[in-house]
């Protein structure tokens, strides 16, 4: 395998709702300051990878003016794929592992503001046998919570610490859109919003986009003083069926981080992309993360949750904490589909 | 000036899904008043698949009846139904394992409260008296509240199952195309200059598409309401869901003088097709004041729909290829 | 650097404007099972999937492969899911190929689909910008300018495109999985076709179909295990470029010239023409023949059509396109460009029956998309690279 780092990382500011901007023109400011940083060119650039969703426009084809941010004038060697950013990501580590690459852009985007997120995302589900009944996002992860709770996998109270914990290290984080100081015993007394989950364990809808530039070998050590290294690089998927699975561990967490070598040496830093409290324990466990871990320094995705891009942007934050020395060895995560049915690890070092 | 309203619009289609044969036997016998599972090893799964989930191995055709009495292995509680709910008044969403299964159904509970959900209960299958051939001719109800009805049995196998799929969508009107709309209103075409390449955007996108530049009002330029078609198509409508014409219309695109590309899409209603043409001239002729609405406007492309009445000939002569055969749309 | 990689199964489901014998489920399967049947490789053989298709709206399921993950084997395993509009189904085969190249696995399965009589293309596309609500016009509306454009400053003879349209269609009677089965075409029949998006008549326009195509990738070493000598890849390019700016050649577009480029180079051919044996191109309006063959670097500009004129292109000339009957035979529009890539990998097995080109040992699988932005390329070869 060819050596491949993370040399430059940029995102929006994720908000609510983008009031003067489309998902293209979110995108412009992110490529041109990642370009601008990295002092790249358009045709210093191998290869193009984005990704997102067209039904969060609710248009066919929405990605397509994404070619307008990038500047794919000449014509530039371009794919996409309909998930999170960090498998757009996967798909430029591959493409530059066949050789035909040495420098990539990637980048994930989404405006979820347009339309109602989580009934959205109900179509993710079995279109004969469940979407009919139309059980949106949030109440999918209700039903896995209940399973986790009164299985005895996990308490209500770990549930609300997780909240406070990202919430509150999202304070630093200028691009993180719900942070603040949140009191445990209060957030408890809070009444339930979608039995038995409350208003904090759920990660907010947010607006925006993040881009990645990744390089191999020597391109890499001229681009970043401190490359992230990315060690291990893997994604597995598990069947959809909700009844079939077992909702209350993140088997395919596991097995992805078994394959990246997570558990072969001490971690530093964890990004993890947990869309609900109680699915980030699930990924934290499956990731087997020691107590020493600074989980999501970011605030992670209960701080700021762009869809197509949360992802890909806990990559990059984690590969900014080996930047900056802070971190010799980081872990970033990120997840699709209803209950953690996939996804992805990735393993970053400084050396 | 007040502001524009937002764009919204209804993303809506009545889906046709043929079901094959295992969900097609899953369905009938819903339909008829019973529910079925596929033995799958020494597993009997429900709702059926017609594969092995863990191996993808296809399955032996094997199904067998469960329930209709069932175990909530989890729920949660929907305080604020939608039109699109099963229920319209607050129900539950559970994973239940129906008497005979070893795998958990997504279904709706219809109880009391809140307070009459809890996991371990025991619920029954109803059945709907109208039927539709979907999942939802059946629902769960806790086991004391279950009446048990004759079901009669419908014709026929189940080979399609139809679902509207609908989604509203909504975003405010951004500032560049609320310029280029309230230029429409006032009977005028407002683009854009570009400060980096000098052209002409109409209607813009509010940057400048090679060189990623934004354009703000200083860049607006006003363009006279006259162009030449730049290219067309003669569209002989075929009928789907929405489709309002019937009719061959032209579709045109009109490259304004002063523009470096097209108006998309224009309805061209009062020349004849025989004498429409690339190269010819055309003058915009707007709707009266008062009968013009911003409609089909979106912040990616922009629109000129509900504004302009139709295109006529200025009667000039035509215009040399050049002038067009790169604005073709 | 790049491993070598191998074709080793190919599978296609029987395409009809309804399957409305099948799920979801059943017509992905159904291409799956006799890609690993020609494989002879069971589920638990593939190491990841990768699937694509065209837009979520068509049958109204968002981000589909979550649905069909274990349908496709892909419990516990990698699965990417691919869309880059119509030229996915290529781009679905290049990255396939690539996770074996990069030595990330040793076989993959790719499978690209649609099922578009869950819905309806045109509804589908009509709502796709910049197939605006206010088109309602479809693909068609969109690229008829183009069409008119290439006629003016080809000048090519009026007919060429219903030429195209009758030797496409001859070539699909000669294949069983091929949608359209028109035993009656014919040039007047084509001609007397009404104009659905003047200038083109409804014979000169793909069809609407359900279908899907996959196909098995193995590393070097295994691929010389099978029985059926594999296809090797010898060099795969995407492009892309903006849909719309002042300037843009919109009919013969520099994404699809630089694409061509970059994908002779890749494989070390110079001359097209003359080494490359048997082209499947993404033709889904007849005119595309010509101006592909040109955007193809098989042609000098403006002289496509003479290709289709003289007979180059039928099954008996010296560059066959559309073997299969391609796109205008068959459009199952997410599955339509793994269909292209696997004609060309068909034919350089020997593995295409009665539209076999004879002696194919190098082709090229083409697909194209978006509003003539969207280029993806294959070179395959029964030689190694």
């Amino acid at each position: 395998m060819r050596d491949v780092a993370v040399v430059a990382f940029t995102q929006a500011k994720s908000v609510r709702a983008e009031r003067d901007l489309n998902e293209t023109e979110i995108l412009i400011p992110v490529i041109h300051d990642i370009k601008r940083g990295a002092g790249l060119e358009t045709k210093d650039i191998d290869f193009v990878c984005s990704g997102s969703s067209d039904y969060l426009a609710g248009q066919s084809f929405a990605f397509v003016s994404g070619l307008d941010a990038i500047g794919a004038w000449p014509p530039v060697s371009e794919s996409h794929v309909e998930m999170d950013g960090a498998w757009a990501l996967y798909e430029a580590w591959v493409k530059i592992q066949t050789g035909h690459a040495d420098t990539a852009l990637v980048y994930g985007f989404g405006k979820p503001s347009m339309g109602d997120l989580s009934r959205t995302l109900a179509l993710q589900l079995d279109p004969y046998c469940v979407v009919p009944l139309w059980p949106d996002a949030v109440s999918v992860a209700a039903l896995q919570a209940r399973l986790c709770l009164e299985g005895g996998v996990l308490s209500e109270r770990e549930m609300a610490e997780v909240a406070v914990r990202d919430r509150g290290k999202g304070k630093s984080n200028p691009y993180a859109q719900v942070t603040g100081d949140f009191d445990v015993d209060a957030l408890l007394a809070e009444p339930t919003f979608v039995s038995p989950l409350r208003r904090h364990d759920c990660s907010p809808i947010s607006d925006g986009a993040s881009a990645m530039i990744i390089a191999a070998g020597d391109r890499a050590r001229d681009l970043a003083e401190r490359p992230a290294w990315i060690r291990g690089l893997e994604h597995i998927v598990e069947p959809q069926d909700l009844g079939i699975r077992d909702l209350t561990t993140s088997r395919s967490t596991q097995i992805a981080a078994d394959r990246a070598a997570v558990g072969k040496d001490k971690i530093d830093v964890a990004e993890v992309c947990g869309p609900f409290t109680h699915q980030s324990i699930l990924v934290e466990r499956a990731l087997g993360l020691g107590e020493s871990v600074d989980v999501n320094p970011s605030g992670g995705a209960l701080s700021a949750h762009p869809l197509m891009a949360a992802g890909l942007t806990r990559i990059g934050e984690a590969s900014k904490r080996i930047w900056d020395g802070s971190a010799d060895r980081a872990v970033a995560h990120a997840t699709s589909g209803p209950c953690l049915q996939q996804n992805l690890v990735c393993v970053l070092e400084g050396a | 000036m007040s502001e524009l309203p937002p764009i919204t619009y209804t993303l809506e289609y009545p889906y046709t899904r043929t079901t094959g044969p295992v969900v097609g036997a899953f369905l009938t016998a819903l339909r008829d008043g019973r529910i079925l599972g596929s033995r799958c090893g020494d597993r009997v799964i429900c709702p059926p698949l017609e594969f092995d989930p863990d191996t993808a191995e296809p399955v032996a055709q094997d199904l067998v009846e469960v329930g209709p009495g069932g175990t909530v292995k989890s729920w949660t509680w929907i305080a604020e139904p939608t039109r699109k709910h099963p229920f319209q008044q607050p129900f539950a969403f559970a994973l239940i394992v129906l008497d005979g299964a070893d795998t958990a159904l997504s279904h709706a509970v219809k109880a009391r409260g809140i307070d009459a959900m809890s996991t371990g209960m025991r619920v029954r299958a109803q059945w709907r008296e109208e039927r539709a051939s979907a999942v939802t001719d059946v629902y769960f109800v806790p086991e004391a509240d279950a009446v048990d009805t004759y079901v009669p049995p419908g014709e026929g196998e189940v080979e399609l199952t139809e679902h509207l799929i609908s989604l509203d969508f909504k975003e405010a009107i951004h500032p560049f195309r609320e310029r280029f709309a309230r230029g429409l209103i006032a009977g005028k075409f407002i683009g854009q200059k570009s400060p980096v390449s000098g052209k002409v955007y109409i209607p813009s996108k509010g940057y400048d598409p090679l060189a990623r530049v934004a354009m703000t009002e200083a860049d607006d330029v006003e363009l006279p309401p006259v162009g030449i078609v730049a290219g067309y198509t003669v569209i002989t409508p075929v009928q789907y869901y929405g489709q309002k014409e019937t009719e061959p219309y032209i579709r045109a695109s009109i490259l304004l003088d002063g523009a470096d590309q097209p108006l998309g899409q224009q309805d061209i209603k009062n020349i004849p097709h025989d004498e429409f043409r690339s190269g010819m001239r055309l003058r915009a002729v707007f709707r009266p004041e008062s009968e013009r609405k911003i409609v089909e406007m979106d912040n990616r492309w922009g629109s000129t729909g509900g504004v302009i009445d139709h295109w006529e000939p200025t009667g000039e002569p035509d215009a040399p290829p050049e002038k067009y055969l790169e604005h073709l749309f | 650097m790049a491993e070598r990689c191998g074709i080793v199964g190919i599978g296609q489901t029987k395409h009809d404007s309804k399957r409305l014998d099948v799920s979801m489920v059943g017509l992905v399967r159904e291409a799956a099972l006799r890609a690993l049947e020609d494989a002879e490789l069971t589920w638990k053989d593939i190491d990841a999937v990768v699937i694509g298709k065209a837009p979520d709206l068509f049958e109204g399921v968002m981000m589909p492969e979550l649905y069909l993950a274990d349908a496709l084997g892909g419990a516990y395993k990698p699965m990417l899911r691919v869309h880059t509009a119509g030229s996915v189904g290529g781009s679905t085969g290049i990255v396939a190929a690539s996770l074996v190249e990069a030595g990330v696995h040793d076989r993959v399965l790719a499978v690209a689909f649609e099922k578009q009589s869950e819905s309806n293309a045109m509804w589908a596309l009509s709502i796709a910008m910049p197939f605006s609500v206010a088109t309602v016009a479809g693909a068609g509306g969109f690229f008829a300018p183009l069409i008119r454009g290439y006629m003016r400053r080809s000048g090519a003879p009026e007919d060429t495109g219903i030429r195209v349209a009758v030797k496409d269609r001859l070539n699909a009677l000669k294949n069983p999985y091929a949608h359209l089965h028109m035993e009656d075409i014919s040039f007047d029949l084509v001609a007397a076709s009404p104009m659905l998006w003047d200038p083109v008549r409804y014979l000169e326009t793909c069809p609407s179909s359900d279908g899907a195509c996959a196909m098995v990738f193995a590393s070097e070493k295994l691929a010389e295990q099978t029985q059926t000598p594999p296809a090797w890849v010898h060099a795969t390019a995407m492009r892309s470029e903006p849909t719309m700016f002042s300037g843009r050649d919109q009919v013969m577009p520099q994404a699809s010239l630089d694409n061509a480029k970059a994908l002779y180079k890749q494989a070390g051919i110079t001359n097209p023409r003359k080494e490359i044996d048997c082209a499947e191109m993404y033709v889904p309006f007849s005119w595309f023949e010509p101006m592909w063959c040109e955007g193809m670097l098989f042609a000098e500009p403006n002289e496509g059509w003479k290709m289709t004129y003289e007979g180059a292109t039928a099954l008996d000339g010296d560059l066959p396109v559309n073997m299969s009957g391609g796109v205008l035979s068959s459009n199952p529009i997410g599955a339509s460009g793994l269909l292209r890539f696997a004609e060309a990998a068909l034919q350089v097995r020997g593995q295409a029956g009665e539209h076999q080109v004879d002696g194919a040992r190098k082709a090229l699988g083409h697909a194209y998309g978006g509003g003539s932005q969207y280029f993806s390329t294959w070179i395959v070869s029964s030689d190694k690279p």
